[in-house]
């Protein structure tokens, strides 16, 4: 029989009472080790030019402040942005949020998911991770794109998404 | 004519080959415009009888063509099974294309003026999968055509009549005549794409008009009579206003070519519309399968109190074509908001879409401080004070940066809005003219709720809603708000039986 029971706004769930799961802790680790390989790989040709080119002590400020600046941003920006990160999988969607400046929570429901992809990178499998890619109608790319998962649980929710999905695509 | 039920391969009439001629002389226009221009040159710089050559290449080359639609009409064949249409072509490269009929969204036609006479049509199949490799299916009889839409529309239009097309009993919704027509031309973009091309012309009859000033000028230093800067006047103001003319008449042209006897049908839940003067256009959308209603007023519509409706459907990864989907030209806000009620029914369609309705709800001021600061004060402050040390006083031009944006943001302050009830959200921009985006709630693909830092002081928030044929923005609401807005969203979308597309 069809149901259509009234329901009042204050008892719908809200997703700003959900526990987030953190991502792997070896993820800041790895895009720690990231940014430090891009700060050597520009430190060697930076000082060759410095000893080489004879620079003036202005020039050398010049190049050498804006360097240790954006350096320092790169080191600095996984311990400020990856613990703003989690994703919660719910019943029936999973969410997902970001961002240190503008901070979003995006909510994919598990009856709008096309399909699932799991990639992981060279990098990515030193450290035993994977990424999640959640992708829905009409998106252009992944439209949710879920970093820094241990490879078990990368695995385990592409599983369980999946089944979600096509349980509800069954009665669509 | 077969019959749609027919699972063999089979090919279309050879007045088909009629269409592949058409396809490959667009081809050639759109492709090798490049490299038949040196092979030109090359013949044109060649000594010898050229006009003969000229005219064997010619021969030769339309022979290839027409050989080349007669092999492409002998290898297109196509299979109509319970679930599916199959068409295989291409005479080097084979291609099968496989539409799934629940994957199609809507069967177009086409008629050309020779298919008139033929009583024949070209259909194209709307499909939300494939970009770019859509399904057509050339000079097949109307009645065939029918047969197809009513077969693939069986799944969720049951009730439809099985006659001829004539004589389906479809409700007129609407019907445009020729002041319409007027007014799609006159609000026809392309017309201002046209004018920048014959703009720069303009420009060099400038420089013929000042030359001429200078000439006239040094002869009336010789006692000539000034007369002759007024005719050269008059002959410049001719020449922009017959070319303002001509423009307009070409807009009203390809209106009418477009749009002639333009009628809004109904049948069942399809939306159908006719019209066309030479080729005859015939566009058929199934109500269930549009994601966004927009309804949508440039500057010289906002003068003629119209506006263009467009219905659009899921698209699949870039950028939406024109051919999925589903226009309206001219419309009044009035005539807008009984179709939206009437396509919408019964589960929404209370709301209005006009924008100058006073049932819009504002964002929120911020938003304005927000644009005017971020946007235009701080780069005004900079590029000032960057162009002060290079120029000098000069560089404070930069500071009327922060007007412009101001002016801009205010605008688009006032034009922000949303609307919204039980089923479906109305959200409304614009800068010079306006647009309403209408959603339903159960479509929605996913929700995503941002915060800047400003915004979290102000507990304010954006609200994006990504639709399967794009997003809608509601920029700057209450942070309480955007979170009901989205967990009654969820709600809906996770609790709906009936599927989004």
């Amino acid at each position: 029989m069809f149901e259509n029971p009234e329901v009042a706004p204050d008892s719908l769930p809200s997703v700003d009472t959900v526990q987030w799961q953190a991502l792997h802790p070896a993820y800041k680790r790895l895009r720690q080790l990231q940014a430090l390989i891009a700060v050597g790989a520009t430190v060697i040709p930076l000082l060759l030019i410095t000893i080489f080119a004879g620079l003036e002590l202005l020039q050398a400020v010049l190049i050498w402040l804006p360097w240790s600046v954006s350096s320092a941003a790169l080191l600095l920006w996984p311990t400020l942005s990856l613990p703003k990160r989690g994703y919660v999988v719910r019943d029936r969607d999973i969410l997902f949020r970001h961002g240190v400046i503008w901070r979003s929570v995006t909510a994919i429901p598990f009856n709008r998911i096309q399909h699932v992809e799991t990639s992981s990178t060279p990098f990515d499998r030193k450290f035993a991770l994977a990424t999640l890619q959640l992708f829905t109608a009409g998106g252009s790319g992944g439209d949710l794109k879920i970093d820094g998962l241990a490879d078990q649980t990368a695995e385990q929710l592409r599983i369980f998404v999946l089944q979600k999905a096509g349980g509800s695509i069954e009665h669509a | 004519m077969n019959t749609p039920d027919s699972a063999t391969w089979q090919r279309t009439s050879p007045y088909a080959i009629l269409f592949f001629l058409g396809r490959m002389l667009r081809l050639i226009v759109n492709n090798a415009w490049q490299s038949i221009a040196p092979l030109f040159a090359v013949t044109v710089a060649y000594q010898g009888d050229l006009v003969s050559k000229l005219i064997l290449g010619g021969i030769l080359a339309a022979t290839a063509i027409l050989g080349g639609a007669v092999l492409s009409w002998l290898f297109f064949t196509y299979q109509i099974r319970t679930d599916s249409i199959l068409i295989r072509s291409g005479v080097i490269k084979k291609k099968q294309l496989d539409i799934k009929f629940d994957r199609i969204q809507g069967v177009n036609t086409q008629q050309n003026p020779v298919y008139r006479v033929l009583k024949l049509v070209t259909v194209t199949f709307d499909t939300a999968g494939s970009s770019g490799s859509e399904g057509n299916l050339p000079a097949v009889t109307r009645e065939f055509a029918n047969s197809l839409r009513e077969k693939i529309g069986r799944g969720d239009a049951a009730e439809m009549a099985d006659d001829d097309a004539p004589a389906v009993p479809s409700t007129s919704l609407l019907q445009l005549d020729w002041r319409d027509m007027i007014r799609i031309a006159l609000a026809d973009r392309r017309a201002l794409i046209i004018f920048a091309f014959v703009g720069p012309l303009l420009e060099q009859m400038g420089d013929r008009f000042e030359q001429f000033i200078e000439k006239a000028v040094e002869s009336a230093a010789f006692d000539a009579s000034k007369l002759d800067v007024g005719t050269g006047a008059i002959i410049v103001v001719m020449i922009f206003f017959s070319v303002v003319a001509l423009l307009l008449i070409m807009s009203i042209a390809s209106a009418f070519l477009r749009y002639h006897n333009f009628e809004l049908l109904l049948d069942g839940r399809t939306l159908r519309s006719t019209g066309g003067l030479l080729t005859h256009h015939e566009h058929a959308m199934d109500l269930q399968k549009f994601q966004t209603l927009r309804l949508q007023q440039g500057i010289v519509q906002s003068w003629l109190g119209r506006f263009t409706m467009t219905a659009r459907q899921a698209i699949s990864g870039r950028k939406q074509r024109r051919g999925t989907m589903f226009m309206i030209p001219v419309v009044t806000a009035d005539q807008a908001d009984q179709l939206r009620k009437l396509m919408l029914s019964p589960a929404a369609g209370r709301l209005t879409q006009d924008p100058r309705s006073a049932l819009f709800q504002p964002v929120s001021r911020y938003y304005l401080r927000s644009r005017i600061l971020y946007v235009g004060l701080m780069p005004a402050m900079l590029w000032a004070t960057a162009f002060t040390a290079v120029w000098g006083v000069v560089g404070l031009v930069a500071l009327l940066w922060l007007p412009l944006v101001a002016l801009v943001s205010w605008r688009s302050w006032q034009r922000a809005g949303y609307l919204h009830d039980d089923d479906e959200l109305v959200c409304r921009s614009g800068l010079l003219g306006f647009r309403t985006v209408a959603l339903l709630f159960r479509k929605v693909q996913r929700v995503t709720v941002t915060q800047s830092r400003f915004q979290r002081r102000k507990n304010l928030a954006s609200l994006r809603l990504y639709m399967a044929s794009g997003n809608v923005r509601v920029p700057y609401i209450a942070h309480a708000t955007a979170q009901q807005l989205r967990d009654y969203i969820l709600y809906r979308v996770e609790s709906s039986q009936q599927s989004w597309h």
